[in-house]
């Protein structure tokens, strides 16, 4: 198995797969915390369609993802504060409306198109190095971000209006979350695909979840997680050959089931009830 | 540029010695349609210990999020600290310590009482500074306030209403605020930890000489221990000394069959909670 690590495609595969699982599970745990989990669930299929626009028309894949995500975030947000209607209705509604358009481009190409399909379901080991370079640019970004604006971070996800009350520009630092979002996604397309980055960033945080109390420890057994998760992923689905995506995926869930069983806080609850 | 700012400072501190910090003009709230406040005129002076009281749906909550910022007059005008309310900035907020209602907050949120009470240093901070050594210790000061020193690491969740309540009130004191806002803090509470917790808010506005905004139903709790009392449906239908306030024909109006005077002059006023 060793020998696995002396090939380029393995070295930028592993690279690309911790990166997009410590990134996913850093801003899994304020989609998590502040109850975005739909929205990422659209936000990816939102993006899949601008890639497919992009195959379809010639332009830059990630570049259209980039903007079709945007889009949905923030027309998602701007919803939830008008309070013109419920959020998973709104959500629902963006969801179908881009799997539609990305259905509509691909039913337009003239010819198949593997590497659009490669999008939707990743496929980390045929990463190239350009790919690597994007990943890793807007990883930094993201990761950036999230460091210079964590404390404001986990207050809008604690509480956004009391946020705002105590002088913290919540509103500006909500539409930040999720433009990081949009991004984060974005930048996982290509390793596990628009149907299972949502997982990346769900299971990771809600699995630390289950294990503490503190929210710096739960940021960081994410990550711990996330990464693990990734990195075992890819190792698996090369040594069996099989698709990484859900290897990463289907080990995260374990993962958590386990996390489920022997959490503290379900056996605080036990002790409290017997 | 410093010296305009020191300037503007020094002025604001003139301006606060002689006008109210939270002052209402005739002013409405609500949203188009729906009027949940009207013509509400009112001063808050510093220092003052101010409990507003009213049945529910009276606008209590509307005046709360008022007085944070939130909500600008459709009518008439509100200033805090001599700024009109919709020009409020953030600098300004952070200067109102918040309790918001119990039940606004998801309690089961995986966060230790530090961290919960770190926040309060947050909108004071600003964007791009860390909190530091320094932070730390005014929100160790804050649990020692109100007597959580003791619970720093425990998780928010595990710790009873009442210590929940004075973890909040720490987060709010964290603030280093001049005014303390708090929306039913002793809801949901036993009857002997609401006393604790009022008389908690009592020996903070005694010790730290801060004003404290208190909203209830609970007019028994609070009657002995205000300076004012502001009584609340939609408009302001009495503000002064809890003695001049609570008379009947004037509690009569707000109120109506709902009201009990017992012979000893407790005013008991029914649960509006059952009501619904």
């Amino acid at each position: 198995m060793l020998e696995l690590f002396t090939y380029d495609f393995m070295q930028r595969s592993l690279f690309a797969a911790a990166m997009v699982g410590g990134l996913c599970s850093v801003i899994g745990v304020f989609v998590v915390l502040r109850g975005l989990a739909f929205m990422g669930a659209g936000t990816a299929h939102a993006a899949f369609a601008g890639v497919a626009l992009g195959f379809l028309m010639g332009w830059p894949p990630l570049l259209m993802a980039i903007l079709f995500g945007l889009a949905t975030v923030w027309i998602t947000g701007w919803v939830e504060e008008k309070g013109r209607m419920k959020l998973d209705v709104s959500i629902g509604i963006l969801y179908t409306a881009t799997m539609a358009m990305a259905i509509l481009f691909i039913g337009l190409m003239k010819t198949y198109n593997a590497e659009v399909y490669g999008y939707l379901f990743g496929n980390v080991l045929a990463v190239t190095s350009e790919e690597l370079g994007t990943i890793a640019g807007l990883s930094i970004v993201v990761i950036g971000a999230i460091v210079l604006f964590s404390k404001e971070l986990y207050f809008i996800a604690f509480d956004q209006e009391m946020a705002e009350a105590s002088g913290v520009p919540a509103r500006r630092i909500f539409f930040l979350l999720l433009t990081l979002v949009a991004l984060t996604v974005v930048v996982s397309l290509k390793t596990v695909g628009a149907i299972l980055v949502f997982a990346m960033i769900l299971i990771p945080a809600s699995t630390a979840y289950q294990l503490t109390h503190s929210l710096s420890t739960l940021t960081w057994y994410s990550v711990l997680i996330g990464i693990t998760c990734s990195v075992g992923g890819v190792l698996i689905s090369s040594y069996w050959d099989i698709p990484s995506g859900p290897a990463i995926v289907l080990i995260a869930t374990v993962l958590f089931f386990v996390a489920v069983l022997f959490s503290p806080k379900k056996q605080r609850r036990f002790l409290a009830l017997s | 540029m410093v010296p305009t700012a020191w300037v503007e400072r020094a002025l604001t501190t003139v301006a606060s010695q002689t006008s109210p910090i939270i002052h209402f003009e005739h002013a409405t709230f609500g949203f188009p349609g729906v009027v949940a406040l009207e013509d509400i005129s009112l001063e808050i002076h510093s220092g003052e210990f101010v409990g507003v009281i009213g049945p529910n749906g009276s606008g209590k909550t509307t005046l709360c999020r008022a007085v944070l910022g939130l909500m600008a007059p459709l009518k008439g005008h509100l200033r805090i600290f001599d700024c009109a309310c919709d020009e409020l900035r953030c600098h300004h907020r952070a200067r109102i310590g918040y309790l918001p209602q119990k039940g606004a907050v998801d309690r089961n949120f995986p966060v230790t009482v530090l961290e919960t009470v770190m926040m309060g240093r947050y909108g004071t901070l600003g964007l791009f500074t860390r909190p530091s050594g320094k932070d730390r210790k005014i929100a160790m000061d804050a649990l020692a306030h109100v007597g959580m020193e003791g619970h720093r690491d425990s998780a928010l969740g595990h710790l009873s209403g009442g210590q929940q309540q004075r973890a909040f009130i720490a987060r709010a004191l964290a603030q280093q605020p001049d005014v303390l806002l708090l929306d039913e803090p002793t809801t949901g509470l036993d009857i002997t930890t609401q006393h604790n917790v009022v008389e908690l808010v009592q020996h903070l506005h005694e010790e730290l000489g801060l004003t404290v905004l208190l909203i209830t139903h609970d007019i028994n709790m609070i009657r002995s221990r205000v300076d004012r009392l502001v009584l609340l449906k939609t408009r302001l239908y009495a503000a002064g000394p809890p003695a001049e306030v609570l008379k009947p024909d004037i509690l009569s109006q707000v109120y109506g069959k709902d009201l009990v005077i017992t012979e000893k002059d407790l005013v008991i006023v029914e649960d509006y909670h059952h009501h619904h």
